[in-house]
């Protein structure tokens, strides 16, 4: 039974991982720019959500969808004006840029809704326990494992099964080769970071029960959101699927069953995967 | 000639006088103002011109002038040297502040050899006031405030059980040895304690394996912020709650982190040695200040009035000692002094120049729509546990 405990909760921390980690991971893999602020749009789409749900009693599921509209919508305009004139730049103009630009938001959120956490607003048919047989279970964590793998599924259909999927891993792989196919790579870029950022803005949104929103969030969490990138493979969508899980699951059983390893556990694992797979779990072609 | 030396005189001493009278007194203040922790330079600041709302920000014509300055995270090197840079060019006469306690400690040579007297405002590792002779301390410390929950516990709450989980850092090993300590001492049995790294993010496990323990209750103690929020909320969820498992905690939590964590904290005992909805006329007042300047969703925690009675002692030296005042004069005045704050009576311990206080038990209770801590049970005054058994220990 504790197998079980231990793959729940695996799975639901890991979908939380998954949904903000997944636009990332196209976004580095595709435009090869390193956006260390999409934290921010993680935290944005959270902070929007719980401003709807409590000032405007926006119901728990449409507030994180428009959060995820309003993050696409930011990002779509921040590549256009922020992201775009740096794609030339190499990556330590990037670094630094999008560094800067996790401070700013820190400190936009302090300012607009002061250092301490936002209240919580999960709605009541998230509160409770669901029976599951041998056990009763968080509904909030059964409701994370459904949705990320209802998102999951949705994504491997525009990704791996749609034209646009088509084109963009052929961007992934080889963007000059695309190019030269009549492939408008620049579009591309845009629609992609807007999806990047909306996902992003969701997660954020929906894992605020795991992840509490609070101004530090984009950079508390940055990290994280890398771990699952590097491990999962640079423009996989399939690899930050399966990194974001295997982080998920093998960090929570460390953690049930040798909790004395401590903070060196999630290292450890990210030491191992990476040792195993240098390129990461499922790289894109462009990367072997 | 006589005439004009007498009226240069005359002027000088007309000009003394009223340099005398319009004397400004610096004092510096140093915490979080950005970064992860700035809820503490926010409480702090607000605190501070609370107090000087309310008292003036004059004593006896002087002007009291708080040079506010930004730590910007536990970065003791700048701590320090924000406190060179207040005293050589701005002059202060105290320094106050610190939220982390390796701030506070980066200091401690630098106002011992200025003999710039130094008041803590929350930071509250035991011996930080042992370093310097002119620490003196207005806030609490871990083993201070955590040292009567366990004995409540056993004697009074009926809980033979327990389980303990406190990050793992100086001050939740410290909370993790008095808790330990006194449980046993009542009479309790500590059936497991975990130490989770400050890095974690998903307390679920945690939650699990104490749950599944079978203890009657979970003592948690865990930096007061995102952490803590997850923390007790996952306790909820996971159904402990229901379960009739108690929770036992600190300033996790405060009463303003309770929005933070919803309905689910409502029933969670702690302990504190400030309770924010006591009915003491200073703390009438401190909260009716906090509202009237900072709006309706002001709240104050344990840095805003560790930061209140800091300034409040100042004041009170400035008044009998005047703008000259030195800071043997200022440490000398602080030993053993006694005052209502707004937690309650405090009094500062004439030979450790920390604080000694009552430690109150709260309950989290809905009142009028909103979560706050209700007081229950009141310990007498208690001296820091650590500095009782470590008598000589810097």
């Amino acid at each position: 039974m504790l197998i079980f405990t231990i793959l729940l909760d695996g799975i639901a921390y890991g979908m939380v991982l998954f949904l903000i980690s997944v636009g990332l991971t196209v976004t580095m893999g595709l435009m090869r720019v390193v956006n260390l602020a999409h934290g921010s749009f993680a935290m944005l789409g959270g902070y929007l959500s719980s401003v709807m749900i409590r000032n405007y009693g926006v119901p728990f599921i449409w507030s994180t969808l428009a959060a995820a509209l309003v993050c696409g919508l930011i990002g779509g305009l921040a590549e256009l004006t922020i992201y775009r004139p740096l794609y030339r730049k190499g990556d330590l103009a990037q670094v630094l840029l999008t560094f800067g630009m996790i401070f700013v938001s820190i400190a936009a959120m302090t300012l607009l809704f002061g250092p301490t956490p936002v209240a919580e607003s999960m709605p009541k048919w998230l509160e409770g326990q669901i029976d599951l047989g041998f056990r009763t279970y968080p509904a909030y964590r059964l409701f994370l494992i459904g949705v990320g793998t209802l998102l999951a599924i949705v994504l491997y259909f525009i990704i791996e099964r749609s034209l646009f999927g088509a084109r963009l891993r052929a961007a992934v792989d080889d963007p000059g080769m695309a190019r030269a196919l009549g492939i408008n790579v620049n579009l591309l870029f845009t629609l992609t970071f807007i999806g990047g950022c909306a996902l992003a803005g969701f997660g954020g949104a929906i894992g605020a029960g795991i992840l509490p929103i609070e101004p530090f969030y984009a950079l508390k969490y940055l990290v994280l959101f890398l771990v699952v990138v590097v491990i999962g493979g640079l423009g996989s969508f399939r690899g930050s699927l399966a990194a974001a899980l295997a982080v998920g699951i093998l960090d929570t059983a460390g953690k049930y069953l040798v909790p004395q390893l401590g903070s060196f556990l999630l290292w450890f694992i990210v030491f191992g995967l990476l040792l195993w797979r240098p390129n990461g779990l499922l790289p894109p072609k462009s990367a072997t | 000639m006589k005439k004009l030396v007498g009226a240069l005189a005359g002027a000088a001493l007309l000009a003394s006088a009223a340099s005398a009278q319009a004397e400004v007194i610096k004092i510096g203040l140093i915490a979080n103002f950005s970064g992860a922790f700035a809820v503490w330079g926010q409480q702090f600041r607000q605190a501070v011109e609370a107090y000087q709302k309310v008292n003036g920000k004059s004593v006896d014509g002087n002007e009291i002038q708080f040079i506010f300055r930004d730590n910007g995270g536990a970065d003791p090197a700048k701590s320090r040297q924000l406190a060179e840079e207040l005293i050589l060019r701005e002059k202060v006469k105290f320094i106050t502040g610190f939220d982390l306690t390796p701030n506070a400690l980066a200091v401690s040579e630098l106002i011992t050899e200025a003999k710039i007297p130094t008041v803590i405002f929350n930071a509250a590792t035991s011996m930080i006031t042992r370093s310097s002779p002119y620490f003196v301390r207005t806030s609490m410390t871990v083993q201070q405030y955590v040292a009567p929950l366990p004995t409540w516990a056993v004697k009074e709450g009926g809980i033979k059980t327990a389980y303990s989980l406190v990050s793992d850092y100086a001050p939740g090993h410290d909370a993790e040895e008095i808790f330990v300590k006194n449980f046993e001492a009542a009479g309790g049995k500590i059936l497991g304690k975990d130490r989770i790294p400050l890095n974690v993010t998903d307390f679920a496990p945690y939650i699990e394996r104490a749950g599944n323990s079978g203890a009657q209750a979970v003592y948690v103690f865990i930096p007061a912020g995102a952490p803590s929020v997850s923390l007790v909320r996952e306790f909820a969820k996971r159904g402990l709650k229901d379960k009739g498992v108690k929770l036992l905690a600190g300033g996790e939590v405060q009463e303003i982190f309770l929005p933070a964590i919803g309905d689910d904290v409502i029933g969670t005992i702690s302990s504190a040695h400030y309770t924010e909805t006591n009915t003491n006329p200073e703390n009438v007042l401190l909260r009716k200040t906090l509202v009237e300047m900072f709006g309706k969703d002001a709240t104050p925690d344990m840095g805003t009035v560790g930061a209140w009675d800091g300034t409040k002692l100042i004041y009170d030296a400035i008044k009998q000692f005047g703008p000259k005042i030195t800071g043997d004069q200022f440490v000398n005045f602080a030993k053993g002094r006694k005052w209502d704050s707004p937690r309650g009576p405090i009094m500062i311990d004439p030979v450790e120049r920390d604080i000694v206080q009552q430690v109150y038990m709260r309950k989290v209770e809905k009142r009028d729509g909103k979560l706050v801590n209700i007081d229950f049970f009141t310990s007498g005054m208690v001296k820091d546990p650590w500095k009782e058994s470590n008598p000589a220990k810097k």
